[in-house]
């Protein structure tokens, strides 16, 4: 099971940024204000890991404390870096650090990408591990329920467009991967070739198998609504510029449809697999329509499926200028990140619960853990 | 790869013993000193955060000895030339391009412009 999780999240997550890594340009957004003043608010000389820093938004912030970096995208590492700041590329469920000694930790929009509760369970306490007692972590996750959209379910794939129109990095971002960082010993793949999950199923959590095809439905909008949703996709990630404030407060309505997970990973094979742990998903997919089509990481293409039909129906002709991707999400439901914290990771005690911008937002306390 | 994150990395290879991890041997092969503000409070807080033991011999192995003491004196905190010197180890020395070696396994980390690759596959980890 935890391989077809590493798997999903290689390609619908690891992949994804890395081809929306030249176009993230963060110049058009700015820190969550409680992420930084919780930074602001550490004594000075302290260690702060940020742990999933993409181009170091927050590593800025203060130059009272030591701020570390870490990052599984090389680009933004790459980026993060070229701005000057400390930072390492490593997975966050295992942390290259000594235990305990960070004196504060960030994982701001990182446990959401992980595709099963007992890999957000490990990834939270790996950033435990690496805190001192008294030490305080910080964590945002998407919300399920909020204020301006609605999840159907908790498993999703959000599209992320690379060029807004507004958008005033300019041009559409040429495709591809810029991977400046090479393996010198030993090789990781980091796109890796789509592998045949034979038998085995998804990942996840609780699923239903829900049929596609004929349930699909979608709204072709205006270009207007096309870029109010792509930077309302983003907006769940950092708060947009000023200018762009106006956007947010549009009601987006969004038309989705069901497609089941092993569609999009595997093909029929897996269906016909004796695997008692056979799970189908079934995956809510929120897309915008005139965005381009759904373009699919590369390596989940498979002719014939019924995602693949839904975006060769839809394409438009400027796709090959613009192109959308998907990244996976579980959105939490009120108290779902509290409970797991509480149930399964007791070094750690909650202090603060709160929602802000769309996302669940926790502070909790490193405590002393005593073996009897 | 400043040496002050060089003092928290430790490798995380399956099956070391514990802290077989740490500290990693650097393998430099482009090395760059650059200024830093000082801030002596800033400073002083990081002391007693720091494996000291580990930080002179990363020093010494960049061909920075750091003159720095086997242990920071009693009153380090008022000793600015002491603070200096520190500063200057931690935040000042640069490793550019290299390598990481775990101690225990030998697993090899490269360094490439400035940024540990620690990424572990799937079997390693």
């Amino acid at each position: 099971m935890d391989k077809e999780a590493s798997q999903l999240e290689r390609d619908h997550i690891h992949s994804v940024y890395e081809k929306i890594a030249p176009c993230f340009n963060d110049a058009c957004y700015k820190a969550w204000p409680k992420v930084q003043q919780f930074i602001s608010e550490q004594e000075r000389g302290s260690l702060i890991a940020d742990i999933g820093c993409g181009n170091g938004k927050y590593l800025h912030i203060s130059s009272q404390v030591y701020k570390l970096g870490c990052d599984y995208c090389f680009p933004t590492v790459e980026s993060a870096r070229s701005e000057g700041h400390e930072v390492t590329v490593c997975h966050s469920l295992c942390l290259p650090y000594r235990s305990e000694c960070f004196d504060a930790v960030l994982s701001i929009a990182v446990i959401h990408h992980f595709s099963t509760e007992e890999r957000c369970m490990r990834a939270i306490k790996e950033t435990a591990r690496i805190l001192r007692v008294g030490g305080q972590i910080m964590i945002y996750v998407w919300a399920m329920e909020q204020n301006r959209r609605r999840f159907e379910k908790q498993d999703v794939f959000v599209p992320w467009n690379p060029s807004p129109p507004s958008c005033s990095s300019g041009e559409p971002c040429p495709r591809g991967v810029q991977k400046s960082i090479l393996h010198k010993d030993k090789e990781l793949a980091l796109n890796q070739p789509c592998h045949k999950l034979d038998g085995t199923s998804e990942v996840h959590r609780t699923a239903r198998s829900s049929s596609c095809g004929g349930e699909k439905k979608a709204l072709w909008t205006a270009l207007e609504k096309s870029r109010r949703w792509s930077l309302f996709s983003r907006s769940l990630d950092s708060v947009l510029g000023v200018g762009d404030q106006r956007h947010q407060e549009d009601l987006i309505r969004y038309c989705s449809y069901d497609v089941q997970l092993n569609e999009l990973n595997r093909g029929k094979k897996a269906e016909k697999s004796g695997d008692q742990l056979a799970v189908r998903r079934q995956l809510k997919i929120d897309h915008h329509p005139k965005q381009g089509a759904f373009c699919q990481p590369q390596n989940e293409r498979r002719p014939g499926s019924s995602l693949q039909r839904a975006v060769s129906e839809r394409t438009p002709t400027t796709q090959s200028r613009q192109q959308t991707w998907l990244r996976y999400h579980h959105v939490f439901k009120e108290g779902e990140l509290a409970e797991l914290i509480d149930c399964h990771i007791p070094e750690l005690y909650i202090t603060q619960s709160y929602f802000d911008h769309a996302n669940r937002c926790m502070i909790a306390e490193k405590t002393e853990m005593w073996k009897i | 790869m400043k040496l002050l994150t060089h003092n928290l990395l430790s490798s995380h290879v399956r099956g070391l013993r514990p802290g077989g991890g740490f500290p990693l041997q650097i393998q430099a092969s482009e090395v760059r000193v650059r200024p830093v503000p000082f801030n002596a409070a800033f400073v002083a807080r990081l002391v007693p955060r720091l494996r000291w033991a580990a930080l002179l011999e990363a020093a010494e192995s960049l061909g920075h000895p750091s003159e720095l003491p086997p242990e920071p004196a009693a009153d380090y905190e008022g000793d600015e030339s002491f603070l200096r010197r520190v500063h200057h180890i931690l935040l000042e020395v640069e490793v550019l391009e290299g390598v990481l070696q775990c101690p225990d396994s030998g697993r090899r980390f490269p360094i490439s412009r400035g940024i540990p690759n620690m990424l572990l596959s799937e079997e390693e980890a």
